[in-house]
């Protein structure tokens, strides 16, 4: 197989699955919340997309659709969940995770469960090369990542952020500050939900056809991975994690397919990503990069006063 | 007409492989509190070797046994040592613990993936089934209830009669305490971890008899076994013993109804994590309170 | 004519089976600095958790400013004026001091969604308004070189400090502070006090837990004493401290 293919294909996985751990990075990262439910929205944005294009509409609109639809339910979600305990709020997400992909697997009717659904790509031109094709996915879901990536550079990077960042250190002393926890955690789930909506949308669209098993936790630990080794609360940590992570995993398969191992590449790569993490949850447990600061007017007035004094 | 007996028995038999399980899940979960998703792959490691023992070197059932649950305690202990303990002291949040257990589980799953390849794999022995009255019954299904009402009355005795079990009731209920008693908390701990990942290798081999063997065997049975650990109360002992066997006759019932409605039996799995979801909003503390010691 | 701004009347709160709080009734008037004293263990600390909404009591009621607000979640009495500050400073570790101070404000324009991603002209220029505020707190406090470092790098009696100043910021009608004095040296508690009567003297109310009588007795109007959930003396510092039952209790713990 033609290698630009493959690096272009990385680098398409890469795109869509930075834009779910910047999702992930806004809640856990920056709030604190242990959301291990994040495939549960990857796959409703997915179907939804894959739905919808099916009646005609146009694809933007599919893709704000799936977003929206995605947002929505994180914030039903939420209202009962975001009041768990961390561990708890983990295994009700990771239930619900499971849930979902099970009703889609029984309900035949929604998207003919386990024989999976087609999904048109989003644009398409006709007679056009295989590597022009990939590019114009690379430009569409880049396009998507340019936007979350400014919407969460916004919110992370204002007051706004700042209070997040409050209620991940210390709950009960934000609250007596006057901010509303639940409100701020229940806003930044829907976001959150809402972006893994849109990178599961531009997922099923990319590559063509959808199933339940694509949609498992492994997907929800994958991202995780990528917010632990890019290091939490620093949105460019993300996307080096994401880039990391994805190259590592799909790295194998091209050894696979064209250096020969004693050992199977794949379970070797997983074994390597376990020790991996553990070994940054043990040593470097803030990831590559720091903690982003929140920088406002505020900084340059307090570094004036700093040189005045 | 439904086979009442037969569903009854078939809750008897999935609430003895929860109740198995679950025991190993809530004692650990009580103890270091944090949810170890690493359960799975003891119980996949479980089986494995089993798989090993029995047939790629052809010895009986009990050698089968025995060094499952041997194997898989090492395991558990290993696991402590190398990850748990040195995480819990650079003050790992819970957070961190769990992604660290669902990492060793990517090491150990791959690691058996490696070794014995992904293709599901079954045990050569055949099991007699025969029936009894209106229930059809499999040898197996015998082996396991009776061994998981000996497990629990081992466990019982263990945890009221001996030193230790009084140990590990007390470090669970109140960790100060027990330090401030001279409890040798480290021990404990590391013992606790030995007799959870165990227990979780006799469950995972259990069900690889009965059904199959594949490396993702422990995450089949995972999520329902923290159901059952959450309903029962997480460290409760005798709550996992009573929320396996609801869960296991809320399951079994509810394929029938499941079947009778129409609906599409995936759905068994659902039921496990809908009581789970449902447990955790109404009343998380389970059907028992905290296990406290006296 | 001093009017009651807290006025606490039978509160009683139970944990398990121990009772912590025990029928107390407080008032704390306007403008004044109010003294809670009484040996550790006996409920001050719960008290103060009840009132800002913390705990739920299982009896009596909390009135500030004649509001009803003993069913108030937190964040809700926060906006009604009363401020808190933790025995064992809840800073933010994470986040600088300067961070720490300008989230105690009362009413950010940063604080919506929406005016983060839109309209973000508007509280940048509050932001740079509230930088230069909290700066003259710190300066007060003599924190201001620290304004850019995080607050988990201070010293145990910098946090203290940072703690109490971030309260300020939020302009209470009400502070509450829990042993404002512990864990710092003798000179600097008098000089929180010192600041403290200053701020007294600008409108606001103290309601003060603390172990160091003498500071109490230069600066307080009125002290409660409180013992294994109940107020067993109260009045002006002077009656307080020649109060026999005063003694015993106190005596009683050494």
């Amino acid at each position: 197989m033609d290698p630009l293919i493959y690096i272009l294909d990385i680098i398409v996985f890469i795109g869509i699955f930075a834009i779910v751990a910047l999702s992930l990075n806004l809640e856990y990262g920056f709030t604190g919340l242990g959301n291990f439910g994040k495939v549960a929205f990857f796959l409703i944005g997915a179907y939804t997309y894959a739905l919808l294009i099916e009646t005609g509409l146009h694809f933007v609109l599919c893709l704000i659709i799936a977003a929206i639809l995605a947002g929505l339910i994180g914030s039903l979600i939420s209202l009962p969940a975001l009041r768990l305990r961390e561990d708890y709020l983990a295994i009700v997400t990771l239930a619900f995770g499971e849930i979902i992909r099970i009703v889609v697997k029984a309900e035949h009717w929604i998207a003919h469960g386990v024989w999976g659904i087609t999904v048109p790509p989003a644009i398409f031109w006709e007679g056009v090369s295989f590597r022009m094709t990939i590019a114009s996915h690379i430009g569409l879901v880049f396009f998507c990542l340019l936007i979350c990536f400014i919407l969460v550079q916004l919110v992370t990077n204002s007051p706004y952020g700042r209070v997040i960042r409050a209620i991940r250190e210390d709950e009960v002393a934000a609250a007596t500050l006057g901010k509303s926890c639940f409100k701020y955690k229940a806003q930044v789930f829907a976001i959150g939900s809402a972006l893994a909506g849109l990178g599961g949308a531009l997922f099923a669209q990319y590559i063509g056809y959808i199933e339940p098993y694509m949609f498992m936790p492994m997907l929800t630990f994958t991202v995780w991975i990528m917010v632990l080794v890019g290091g939490p609360a620093n949105n460019w940590g993300t996307l080096l994690g994401a880039a990391l992570v994805q190259l590592f995993i799909r790295g194998a398969k091209m050894v696979k397919d064209y250096i020969l191992v004693p050992v199977d590449p794949i379970n070797l790569q997983y074994i390597l990503l376990g020790l991996l993490i553990i070994f940054i949850l043990l040593y470097r447990p803030g990831g590559l990069l720091k903690e982003s600061q929140v920088k406002t007017t505020a900084v340059e007035r307090a570094s004036q006063w700093k040189k005045h004094s | 007409m439904i086979n009442w007996a037969q569903v009854l028995f078939n809750s008897c038999v999935t609430g003895s492989l929860y109740l198995i399980s679950a025991v190993a899940l809530t004692l650990i979960y009580g103890l270091s509190r944090f949810p170890n998703f690493a359960h799975a792959e003891f119980m996949a490691l479980g089986a494995y070797v089993g798989y090993f023992v029995a047939e790629q070197l052809g010895l009986g059932f009990p050698a089968t046994f025995i060094t499952a649950f041997l194997a898989s305690g090492a395991l558990g202990v290993i696991s402590y040592k190398t990850v748990f303990q040195p995480l819990a002291k650079h003050g790992a949040s819970i957070i961190h613990l769990m992604i660290a257990s669902i990492a060793l589980g990517f090491i150990i799953r791959h690691a058996i993936g490696e070794i014995w390849g992904w293709e599901p794999l079954s045990f050569k022995v055949a099991w007699t089934s025969f029936d009894v009255g209106m229930v059809r019954v499999s040898g197996i299904w015998l082996w396991l209830i009776l061994a998981a009402l000996v497990l629990a009355g081992v466990l019982h005795l263990m945890l009221v009669k001996t030193k230790i079990g009084k140990a590990i009731r007390g470090t669970s209920s109140n960790p100060e305490l027990a330090l401030a008693s001279g409890i040798n908390i480290n021990q404990v701990t590391a013992t606790t971890w030995f007799i959870s990942a165990a227990l979780a290798g006799i469950a995972g081999l259990f069900r690889a008899a009965g059904t199959r063997l594949a490396p993702l065997l422990g995450w089949d049975i995972l999520l329902p076994t923290f159901a059952v650990t959450i309903l029962g109360g997480i460290g409760s002992f005798y709550g996992a013993i009573v929320a396996a066997f609801i869960i296991g006759l809320v399951e079994n019932v509810g394929v029938v109804i499941l079947v009778s409605l129409g609906l599409s039996t995936e759905y068994r799995m659902a039921i496990a994590f809908v009581i789970l979801i449902l447990t955790l909003l109404i009343r998380p503390q389970g059907l028992t309170r905290m296990f406290r010691g006296t | 004519m001093e009017e009651t701004l807290l006025k606490i009347t039978d509160i009683t709160k139970h944990f398990g089976g121990l009772c912590a709080v025990d029928g107390v009734s407080i008032d704390v008037g306007m403008e004044s600095i109010v003294g809670l004293v009484g040996p550790n263990g006996s409920g001050k600390t719960t008290l103060f958790n009840v009132i800002f909404g913390l705990h739920k009591a299982d009896h009596g009621s909390v009135y500030f400013n004649n509001e009803r607000i003993d069913h108030l979640a937190p964040h809700q009495v926060f906006t009604r004026g009363m401020v808190n500050a933790f025995q064992i400073p809840r800073l933010f570790h994470q986040l600088t001091t300067l961070d720490n101070m300008l989230l105690a404000t009362r009413e950010h324009k940063g604080d919506s969604l929406l005016n983060s991603l839109f309209l973000r002209k508007g509280w940048q220029h509050q932001e740079g308004e509230l930088a230069g505020k909290a700066l003259e707190i710190l300066e007060l406090l003599e924190l201001a070189h620290l304004a850019l470092c995080p607050a988990g790098e201070l010293s145990g009696g910098q946090r203290k400090l940072l703690e109490i100043g971030r309260a300020l910021m939020a302009d209470p009608v009400l502070f509450l502070l829990d042993e404002p004095a512990a864990g710092i040296n003798p000179i600097l508690g008098r000089k929180i006090f010192e600041k403290i009567e200053h701020f007294r003297q600008r409108g606001m109310s103290f309601f003060v837990i603390e172990h160091r009588l003498e500071i109490l007795m230069e600066f307080a109007n009125w002290i409660y004493v409180m013992d294994k959930g109940k107020i067993v003396v109260e009045g002006e510092p002077a009656e307080v401290v020649n109060n026999p039952v005063f003694y015993d209790v106190y005596m009683g713990e050494k």
